[in-house]
């Protein structure tokens, strides 16, 4: 499991109830919201993430609809399991790629 | 609910359309009809002309208007378009990343259908709210994943395709 996936695991279990978007999802883990895409996108076809659009209008919000995601029941205990028995990232990385998202 | 439709966007697509077909028409009667004269690389003026005319007709489709007018956008209900209308008065993007979000627009369409239009809305209501300053890092960060993720889209439909069985709603 690579430090990006396991930082989007992280940040989505922090509170696997709640739901987040890409943006907020890019600024707790620190990863550009282009590199985090792929990585949210095959954590829905593994399973482990459910998503949805976000039901506003858009003229009344005056913004896009975002676009959710959150760890389903079975999701969060595999990540869980996952980010258990994987390395965890040195804090040099995670500075690395908070500075400059080394996967960008 | 429908997005809004710029008039002038059916009139160009349509302008675009038919430049296209007369020219893929013009080029393979003429392959078909000459193809034997050419030898050596007298071809490949051909090929690149065609290329240029192709990416012509492609750019023209994408000028203007912004993604107001673009493929899907259903979860924005007309509110899309970075380079369109829906930026605000002081948001609007110079020529660079308006020229950056016409290069999302053509990644996207490298994507399978309904895929490119999910990660082209996500990435358009991700870069609406992100702080002018990072927004052309993340544009970047989109424009350098798109062509992998593209990659692994169409693996994944091929897979889907080829397993037997009913196939999986989209």
């Amino acid at each position: 499991m690579t430090v990006q996936v396991q930082l989007v695991l992280q940040a989505l279990l922090r509170d696997p109830a709640k739901e987040m978007y890409g943006l907020e999802l890019s600024e707790e883990t620190g990863l550009q919201p282009g590199t985090a895409y792929p990585i949210l996108l095959r954590l829905e076809h593994e399973g482990w993430v459910t998503s949805r659009w976000e039901d506003v209008n858009p003229r009344a919000e005056k913004r896009p609809a975002r676009r959710y995601y959150r760890l389903t029941a079975g999701g969060a205990v595999q990540a869980s399991a996952a980010l258990a028995g994987a390395r965890r990232p040195k804090g040099a990385a995670l500075r690395r790629l908070a500075q400059g998202d080394g996967a960008a | 609910m429908m997005p809004a439709i710029d008039p002038r966007y059916d009139a160009r697509k349509k302008r675009a359309r038919v430049a296209m077909f007369i020219t893929a028409g013009a080029t393979v009667a003429s392959s078909a009809l000459d193809g034997t004269r050419l030898s050596g690389w007298q071809w490949a003026p051909w090929v690149l002309g065609l290329c240029l005319i192709i990416a012509f007709c492609a750019i023209s489709m994408n000028s203007g208007g912004g993604l107001r007018t673009r493929r899907g956008m259903s979860g924005m209900s007309g509110m899309s378009g970075l380079s369109g209308r829906g930026w605000g008065a002081g948001d609007r993007p110079d020529g660079r990343m308006a020229h950056r979000w016409h290069g999302l627009v053509m990644v996207s369409r490298m994507m399978p259908g309904p895929a490119g239009r999910r990660w082209l809305a996500e990435a358009e209501s991700v870069l609406w709210e992100i702080p002018a300053a990072r927004r052309a890092t993340a544009v970047r960060s989109y424009l350098l994943s798109g062509p992998r993720l593209a990659a692994v889209m169409w693996a994944h439909e091929g897979l889907r395709w080829a397993r037997p069985g009913p196939r999986h709603p989209r």
